[in-house]
């Protein structure tokens, strides 16, 4: 194993890989840092990229871009007080106050090196546990494999900030576009109404670009002329010197809490469908319970700095785990990664790791290369990407479109894909509207065929349905699965008089 | 009884899913798989329309409390959002999606990226209709060069202009 | 700004019509549509192909994956293609099989032949967590408990035709399962979820690992690479079931432009390079010029026929 991953890292240390991988994690840094850009949206607008080059260099480029998004969003919330990136809302409860105390070196190189750390551990975590959980996932058979859907579906519907109602109705909507198409066993064509364009179905990553491109870009566009936030915290250029030996040493003296918020990153990682945004605000708040001085937290308490952001690049190495091993998606992010993997025909799943090798390794061997090209990134061009973050939408915007178009447009070399980017573009923009939040709706999108495929496997497989409480895993997930459901309403009711209308999308 | 914009999107949901089902149902049956394809489609749109009426029912209660307290607290208008510029926003990729497959890549995307610009923002100063420029035929150039050169992607050619 | 619009569309109009029509095939680069996703079986078999057929043509040859709905999506946008020469479409056989099935109205007779490209033989694939390992043992384990060995297929999909075959030729009863590509199914052969699927030489390394089992060759002869597996015509069942592909353009294709891509798919099928990668591929490189290959497209296309209205598939 180790000589397998000595050799990826020799093969990514190539200009071949090591130029992807380098613009990747800058695009992650810049992506993350500028506010209103998610680290899904900058993978969506690196994907067309992605087509033309070798596979390990495409993945290569988008495990780049996570691993930068994942820190990136720190610089803004430290500096300027607004989360780059979802990933970094809790970094700046702490972040924003030490910095504006004085220390915006130390700020910003706590949360630096948290990732750094945080990130490798997680990286450890991804080298020795997806070849082991493989060999699980090679036992599990269509009924575990439904159930876990299930069971990914109804934690994402309970977690989501507005209604839980208006979550389910979200994911119905998701499942309800995969169904529309042929359907995936016998082909037969379902509500296409005899038209070819939607006999051939909705292809999931238009439908992905379409929804959080437009949604993101129209949403920023409402609100260009109302005063920007980001404008009057223009950047002053403070020193960010600071001595690296003993900010390291701050975040090492406490290695209970450090550990604690990676383990939380990489759980809400490895979990279908949980981002980066939850992991970090769990291990806050879990940094804020155990710590033996919670009345500092968000005063500028270095703890607070160190749980985020362990904890969101740790997020990232559980993230890849589920998709290598499971060949499921964790996120929008993994999601697009593994429609990039599609592209090029690999088929992720539990014989990932053992008939690609080279490929399993080169990721593993970029993530580990991302954090420190990241580290450098930073510690060469924050005020760089600082000056970027005010880069004009008017620019931006047609830029960001004229990509997505291309991304759609190249995934099949057909306008037909473009069209449906701009059909749920604007689909996508009227749900946030009515306030729906987007999140349960790419699960329901991203899980759809496989959960009616699986479904039907297992009747073709036994005619017994009993099967799926039967089987010990399967059951087990339909539990856990009812369970978070039942917890969510409780936690609803309980919150219920509290709740205002907040239509905020939710990425 | 009146219903807020919970209501209507709840009853939009049921109407797609109540005027689905009939479809669905009547999905033929494929030999060899012991349920047809209309069985997971059925299931999602029940689903669909259980929750969607859940919504419409919590909305006109909603409604209902909210009338009891007679406007104590106006709902936030959606005050300073420019919405104008949204709709335009729409148009012009509209147009450019639209016009893609018949003036080809270059000159679309040229035309596209210059209208966006001007949508949002209309240079004033020399400089700016510099950079202006610049930016509308430079994203063409690059991306053009970048993945019809590098990267193997055929870029769309005009219908119309053959280039 | 819609002046300006219309006077840059009006000069591209012009500059498009000005530019001289009868230049020499080919003078820009040629696309290829492969109905499936890249690295898939089929797109392995052409893209090794296209620097070959490039370095007769003279012009790059792209490959544009065209996937989506079991191949059709792909097979439209050829079809809608101009019929210049400058897309040429990669076939599969499977073509006729979605036709019957009423999946889409495009046939292939939509399109003119240039070349039959290769064969890949399917062969019958056991899970280690079967109890035989040979045909004897499936044949009589089958008779013991009818309708209860399961089969990985795509339905209605070459996968399933020929594990159908051998169902009827051997007088068994098999119990299908969609498992939808050569992956999943392998998913779930080795974890043992199906007993049974239609797998190619390519999954040699597995059988080597003693992953999996392979029961029967459906070619004229056995195999050099796996010379212990038998052919299903020695056990006695009269089948060959080979997955064939071939490059078509769009009809109405000028027929100078025709004989030009011929010669360059005869020249390049040829070389040893192609014969080696497809060797890899566990294909054998199986080259017939337009007039055999439309023989052949029409001869198959009567056998799919008749299989799929065996099966009760057939719905055109």
């Amino acid at each position: 194993m180790l000589e397998l991953l000595g050799n990826a890292l020799l093969t990514v240390l190539h200009w071949k890989y090591l130029l992807p991988l380098f613009a990747g994690t800058f695009a992650g840094v810049v992506g993350g840092a500028l506010p209103g850009v998610t680290i899904t949206m900058t993978i969506i607008v690196l994907l067309p990229f992605t087509y033309g080059l070798d596979p390990l260099a495409g993945l290569a480029a988008m495990t780049g871009v996570y691993v930068g998004g994942s820190a990136g969003g720190l610089i803004t919330a430290c500096l300027l007080g607004i989360p780059g990136t979802p990933s970094a809302i809790a970094t700046t409860f702490d972040g924003f106050p030490m910095a504006r105390k004085g220390q915006p070196g130390r700020a910003v190189w706590l949360g630096v090196w948290s990732s750094f750390f945080g990130g490798l551990v997680g990286g450890l975590f991804l080298i020795l546990v997806t070849g082991p959980l493989a060999a699980i996932a090679l036992a599990f058979g269509p009924w575990e494999y439904f159930s876990l859907f299930i069971l990914a579906m109804a934690m994402v519907a309970g977690l989501a900030e507005s209604s839980l109602i208006k979550s389910l109705i979200s994911t119905a909507i998701g499942l309800l576009i995969t169904i529309i198409g042929t359907d995936p066993i016998g082909a037969v064509p379902r509500f296409t109404f005899g038209s070819a364009f939607i006999g051939g179905g909705f292809p999931f990553l238009p439908v992905l670009i379409g929804i959080f491109a437009f949604a993101q870009i129209m949403g920023d566009i409402e609100k260009m002329r109302q005063p920007s936030a980001a404008g009057e915290a223009a950047v002053k250029r403070p020193s960010l010197s600071v001595a690296h030996l003993k900010v390291i040493g701050e975040i090492l003296a406490r290695p209970f809490l450090f550990l604690w918020s990676v383990l939380v990153g990489i759980l809400i990682g490895v979990l279908p469908a949980i981002g980066g945004s939850a992991a970090s605000v769990l291990a806050y708040d879990q940094a804020k319970k155990i710590s033996r001085t919670p009345e500092l937290f968000g005063t500028g308490h270095p703890e607070g700095v160190i749980a985020s952001e362990a904890s969101n690049n740790a997020n990232v190495g559980g993230s890849l785990v589920t998709i290598m091993a499971f060949g499921i998606p964790g996120d929008a992010v993994t999601a697009v990664m593994l429609g990039a993997m599609t592209i090029h025909g690999i088929q992720s799943g539990p014989l990932f790791v053992s008939q690609n090798p080279g490929l399993a390794y080169g990721i593993y061997a970029a993530y580990i290369l991302a954090h420190l090209l990241m580290v450098v990134i930073i510690w060469s061009s924050t005020f760089f990407v600082l000056r970027l973050t005010s880069v004009r939408l008017a620019v931006l915007a047609p830029i960001v479109l004229v990509l997505c178009v291309i991304g759609a447009y190249a995934l099949n070399n057909t306008m037909d894909s473009v069209y449906v980017l701009l059909i749920f573009g604007v689909f996508g923009y009227a749900l946030v509207k009515a306030g729906f939040p987007l999140a349960p709706l790419i699960l329901g999108l991203i899980l759809g065929d496989q959960i009616e495929v699986n479904l039907i496997r297992a009747v073709m497989s036994d005619a017994n349905p009993w099967l799926f409480l039967t089987r010990p895993i399967s059951g087990g997930l339909l539990i856990a699965a009812a369970l978070s459901v039942v917890l969510a309403v409780w936690q609803h009711l309980r919150h219920q008089k509290r709740t205002a209308g907040e239509d905020e999308a939710d990425f | 009884m009146r219903l807020g914009r919970d209501g209507i999107a709840g009853l939009i949901g049921l109407a797609v899913s109540l005027s689905l089902l009939p479809q669905a149902f009547g999905l033929p049956k494929l030999p060899i798989v012991p349920v047809g394809p209309g069985f997971y489609p059925v299931i999602v749109l029940v689903f669909l329309a259980v929750t969607s009426a859940v919504l419409v029912v919590q909305d006109v209660v909603a409604q209902r409390q909210a009338a009891e307290r007679a406007g104590r607290e106006e709902a936030p208008a959606a005050s300073g959002r420019a919405y104008g510029l949204v709709g335009g926003a729409f148009v012009v990729v509209g147009a450019y999606v639209g016009l893609l497959p018949y003036l080809g890549y270059r000159i679309a995307t040229t035309l596209f990226v210059a209208a966006f610009q001007l949508l949002l923002e209309r240079p004033s100063t020399l400089r700016q209709w510099i950079i202006f420029a610049v930016i509308a035929f430079g994203t063409t150039a690059v991306t053009y060069v970048l993945f019809e050169q590098y990267l193997s992607v055929l870029l769309p050619r005009g219908r119309w202009t053959d280039w | 700004m819609r002046k300006l619009v219309l006077t840059l569309t009006a000069a591209a109009i012009a500059v498009g019509f000005a530019a001289p029509a009868g230049a020499q095939f080919p003078d820009r680069p040629v696309k290829m549509i492969v109905p499936w996703a890249a690295g898939g079986d089929t797109d392995n078999i052409f893209r090794p192909l296209a620097p070959l057929l490039q370095k007769q043509l003279g012009q790059p040859i792209v490959i544009a994956n065209v996937t989506g709905a079991s191949g059709t999506v792909g097979a439209r946008e050829a079809k809608g293609s101009p019929a210049d020469g400058y897309t040429i479409y990669a076939m599969h056989d499977y073509i006729h099989l979605v036709h019957y099935a009423g999946l889409t109205d495009v046939t292939y007779k939509d399109f003119e032949p240039i070349c039959l490209v290769s064969a890949t033989p399917s062969v019958l694939t056991a899970s280690p967590k079967t109890p035989w390992s040979d045909w004897k043992g499936l044949v009589a384990d089958a008779k013991k408990r009818p309708g209860e060995i399961s089969v990985g297929a795509t339905l209605g999909s070459t996968s399933h035709i020929f594990p159908a075959s051998v169902e009827k030729a051997a007088g068994i009863k098999f119990k299908y399962v969609s498992y939808d590509g050569l992956a999943p199914r392998m998913n779930a052969i080795l974890g043992g979820h199906i007993d049974l699927t239609d797998s190619n030489l390519t999954q040699k390394g597995k059988v080597d690992a003693g992953q999996l089992k392979f029961i029967a060759i459906a070619s004229e002869k056995r195999d050099p690479e796996m010379p212990n597996v038998p052919t299903l015509k020695e056990l006695g069942i009269n089948i060959v079931f080979e997955v064939v592909r071939g490059l078509v353009v769009p009809k109405g294709t000028p027929p100078a432009v025709r004989a030009k891509l011929g010669d360059a798919c005869a020249k390049a099928t040829a070389e040893p390079e192609f014969k080696e990668a497809m060797r890899k591929q566990g294909t054998r490189v199986a080259f017939l010029n337009q007039q055999d290959y439309a023989k052949f497209l029409d001869k198959i296309d009567g056998e799919n026929k008749a299989i799929m209205t065996d099966l009760g598939l057939i719905k055109k």
